[in-house]
């Protein structure tokens, strides 16, 4: 970068100043719709029939007490985990078990395998969620939490493989040679010499894969249909159909939908932008 | 996405160790991707040509009837209009609010990270927790959208946003660009690391104003970043379907109907279960040509750029 100036004149401060002013207001208003859900989540009862929308004008836990209770937030947390994590495990291993041998284990059909699975890039979701609707029905998994995560992890598989691959393809040669050389066996060169080299690109996907699962909706919306298992994308949607329902432990609902989310992010947030940056810029 | 040719020659042994093992550490992926994915993306071209209502044992035949009846529906233009739109508008201003903020940004070091966070966060939020507090904006009374109108003495242009018929799909589509914008943002500033920057102090010495800058040096050099982020808003304004059902379900009076929720409440309201796949599978067919001729345009420039 040729912008490594030392000292500045005082017209390019005002510049810089007014650059940082407007990226200032142009945060806030990206995260206004984030404050609004915190401040509505966060009024009294009262507050909240008068005053809606107005911001922190007031405080308590009333509503998240609501939602968790009332609204069975609590309940859709726990299925949300129990659909998210074994799912975004599922896919992780099984990319990297696949992308390992896409990327340098020459076996007869791989092309050909390989763009049967990155197929799944192309074809969205919504060409196949209806036979896959009956098709479940009929092997007994509609309704099921095993059905609903058999059917998460695979609509990760497309780009999981794909990515896996990409990583595994860019590591060197040298390693793998010097372990065969010294007599490992193929399995053990993929377990213990190129496994662990792979442990960035491994981290960023389940990342990835985990904000995904976790934000997914029609997956839990077609087959979970009974509401017996209802994670917090579909649980939120409902509370909202509902339209009894108060402003106040909806605004508490849709904050703890968001807040893993959003302290994942924060945490993460390397992994995060480079997952959605190589799933971009590769796919 | 070429597998990458590995022409070193492993002895035979070596190479029948490693054919086993391919396949072992493929076939579990497989086995998910055949029975979740490729198996109901084959009985969805079956389904398409069936009268299925969900529970007929044995649904007739009817070939490319449902497609026929499709070229002829005329409840699918306005749909299909609604998705131009979409796509159109869907594309452009994100693309034009993301590089101007990656501009922006681009000479920022202090809080830049900071910035890049706050941007980033509408992405990642799930789309029913946007749809959610979008549609508080919008409230015809106590909503931000509105007061501020009116407290501008605008109170001409209150209405009930994602009511009103002729509001409702620009109001959904704000919702969209403000979840999608900061995702375009960060693609496009990372890519701007790679501009060169002496050809730029050049155009500036040479007394190009900055905009000429933008369209002459920055532009070009981002290109195939560009396109790629041009095809997946395009592929992703065909099947939109989420932000859309959860803010309105197509209503009011159809106004922001797309071939998505057409497909979804004919398959799952009206119990046309083929006539719904059939829909599902053009707007499948409808998005891949244009992602492939995007895609292809995007690799030769990448490669020209290479060499």
């Amino acid at each position: 970068m040729s912008i490594s100036r030392i000292r500045l004149s005082p017209r390019q401060r005002a510049t810089r100043a007014s650059h940082h002013l407007l990226l200032v207001v142009l945060s806030l208003l990206s995260l206004f719709p984030v404050i609004l859900i915190l401040s509505t989540a966060l009024k009294t009862e009262q507050d909240v029939k008068v005053n809606p929308f107005g911001l922190f004008s007031s405080f308590s836990f009333e509503n998240i007490v609501q939602a968790w209770t009332v609204g069975e937030f609590g309940s859709h947390l726990l299925d949300s985990v129990l659909l998210t994590i074994p799912s975004t495990v599922l896919t992780v291993v099984l990319s990297t078990m696949a992308g390992y041998a896409f990327a340098r284990l020459p076996f007869p059909g791989r092309n050909i395998l390989f763009y049967a699975v990155v197929l799944g890039l192309l074809v969205p979701f919504f060409a196949y969620m209806i036979p896959l609707y009956f098709q479940l029905r009929t092997m007994g998994m509609l309704d099921t939490l095993v059905g609903t995560i058999l059917v998460l992890s695979t609509t990760g598989l497309a780009f999981g493989a794909f990515f896996m691959r990409a990583f595994f393809s860019d590591l060197p040669d040298e390693l793998e040679q010097a372990a065969r050389i010294d007599g490992a066996s193929e399995a053990r060169i993929f377990a213990q010499v190129m496994l662990p080299l792979a442990t960035p690109g491994i981290g960023t996907l389940t990342v990835f894969t985990f904000l995904q699962n976790w934000n997914n909706f029609l997956v839990p919306l077609l087959y979970l249909p009974s509401g017996e298992y209802r994670p917090l994308t579909t649980g939120l949607y409902l509370f909202v159909g509902g339209r009894s329902v108060d402003i106040g432990p909806l605004a508490a609902g849709a904050l703890i939908t968001i807040l893993p989310v959003v302290l994942l992010f924060i945490l993460l947030q390397r992994q995060v932008t480079e997952g959605f940056l190589s799933g971009a810029v590769k796919g | 996405m070429n597998p990458p040719t590995r022409s070193h020659s492993a002895p035979r042994v070596t190479r029948r160790a490693q054919a086993r093992l391919g396949v072992a550490l493929v076939a579990p992926l497989l086995a998910f991707v055949t029975v979740f994915f490729l198996f109901p993306l084959g009985n969805a071209i079956y389904y398409s040509m069936l009268d299925y209502n969900g529970v007929d044992p044995s649904p007739a035949f009817v070939g490319l009837g449902n497609f026929v009846e499709l070229a002829t529906d005329p409840a699918l233009g306005p749909a299909f209009m609604n998705n131009i739109i979409w796509i159109v508008l869907g594309t452009a201003a994100p693309v034009v609010i993301g590089l101007s903020l990656a501009l922006l940004m681009w000479t920022v070091r202090r809080a830049s990270t900071l910035y890049r966070v706050a941007l980033f966060i509408p992405y990642i939020l799930p789309a029913v927790a946007a749809g959610v507090v979008w549609s508080w904006i919008y409230d015809p009374m106590r909503g931000w959208l509105n007061q501020l109108l009116r407290s501008v003495g605008l109170d001409a242009l209150a209405t009930g946003w994602l009511g009103n018929p002729n509001t409702a799909l620009c109001a959904v589509l704000v919702t969209a660009v403000w979840a999608t914008t900061g995702f375009v943002f960060v693609v496009l500033l990372s890519s701007l690391r790679n501009v060169d920057a002496e050809l730029l102090d050049a155009a500036r010495m040479d007394g190009a104003n900055s905009l000429q800058r933008v369209w002459y040096i920055v532009l070009p050099q981002i290109m195939p970043v560009f396109l790629m982020i041009v095809t997946l808003t395009l592929v992703g304004g065909f099947s939109v379907f989420d932000i859309v059902f959860i803010m309105t379900g197509g209503g009011p009076s159809n106004a922001t109907e797309v071939l998505g929720t057409y497909a979804y409440s004919n398959a799952f309201q009206l119990n046309r279960i083929s006539y719904g796949t059939a829909l599902a599978l053009v707007i499948t067919v409808l998005a891949i040509p244009f992602a492939v001729a995007l895609n292809r345009l995007q690799r030769r420039l990448s490669f020209q750029e290479s060499v």
